[in-house]
């Protein structure tokens, strides 16, 4: 069994989020899900909520935003959260894809 | 499918005899969306699509593999799933309601696929595409009824 790395702290060295790539954390993806005739509103609002912790009311704007206008962007995240965000969307099989915001 | 009051957080459902010899017949269907149909990206414009495409799709499939188990886990499990006089009892965790939405839901998009993901119901259907249907139409009964239980709770 493979143990945990620790990550080595050299004295004087600060390690910060902005050493990462900056493509990697510039919150520029959005991630949009778009409508299709068989997933169930009440579902669609439901997996919202799980997904990103709203309160029903912003689920049920979102869910009526993809009913009509055909999709609704849920969040403009970084890469990685992005990502994230879709793969828990797709768990549930709703249809959803991230998207860069240009 | 009734929800059952009951101290504690777990959730007790009462089937009657149709639904609980539907319940563990549908189930036995997942998965049914095919392996790598979901995208990660429409258009493509993101970094390296392919190889994170790939990743999704493991991932996807992993959790696939996983939620296969604990439906053949719950389906043994006499103190979770159990037959009864008058149908069959059905216990769930929280966490467990989440994940057979999820399952309920692949063979309910699934089924959808297999019918060629048509925008209505067409008139006339042959023998494989009503099953299809049926299919799609009783995963989707038992998700309303878990998602009712849920809001109940709320």
């Amino acid at each position: 069994m493979a143990g945990i790395a620790t990550p080595e702290i050299q004295p004087g060295l600060v390690q910060t989020t902005e050493d990462r790539p900056k493509s990697s954390l510039d919150p520029g993806y959005l991630v949009i899900c778009w409508n299709d005739p068989v997933n169930y509103v009440d579902y669609v609002t439901h997996v919202f909520q799980k997904v990103f912790g709203w309160a029903r009311a912003k689920a049920e704007f979102h869910m009526r935003q993809v009913h009509e206008q055909g999709k609704s962007v849920l969040a403009r995240e970084s890469l990685e959260k992005a990502e994230h965000y879709v793969h828990q969307l797709q768990k549930y099989s709703l249809h959803a894809t991230m998207e860069r915001d240009e | 499918m009734k929800l059952v009051p009951t101290p504690g957080a777990r959730l007790l459902f009462h089937l009657d005899r149709q639904e609980a010899f539907l319940l563990p017949q549908i189930l036995q269907l997942y998965p049914r969306i095919p392996p790598a149909h979901q995208a990660l990206s429409r258009t493509g414009r993101i970094p390296h699509p392919e190889a994170n495409q790939q990743l999704l799709n493991e991932a996807l499939a992993e959790q696939r593999a996983e939620n296969r188990q604990q439906v053949l886990a719950l389906l043994a499990d006499r103190q979770r799933f159990a037959p009864t006089k008058t149908g069959g009892r059905l216990s769930l965790a929280p966490a467990e309601v989440e994940w057979l939405l999820q399952v309920l839901n692949d063979i309910r998009i699934g089924s959808w696929i297999q019918l060629n993901e048509p925008e209505a119901m067409p008139p006339k259907l042959d023998d494989v595409s009503v099953r299809d249907l049926l299919f799609m139409e009783i995963a989707g009964f038992f998700e309303l009824q878990l998602l009712a239980a849920l809001h109940k709770e709320e």
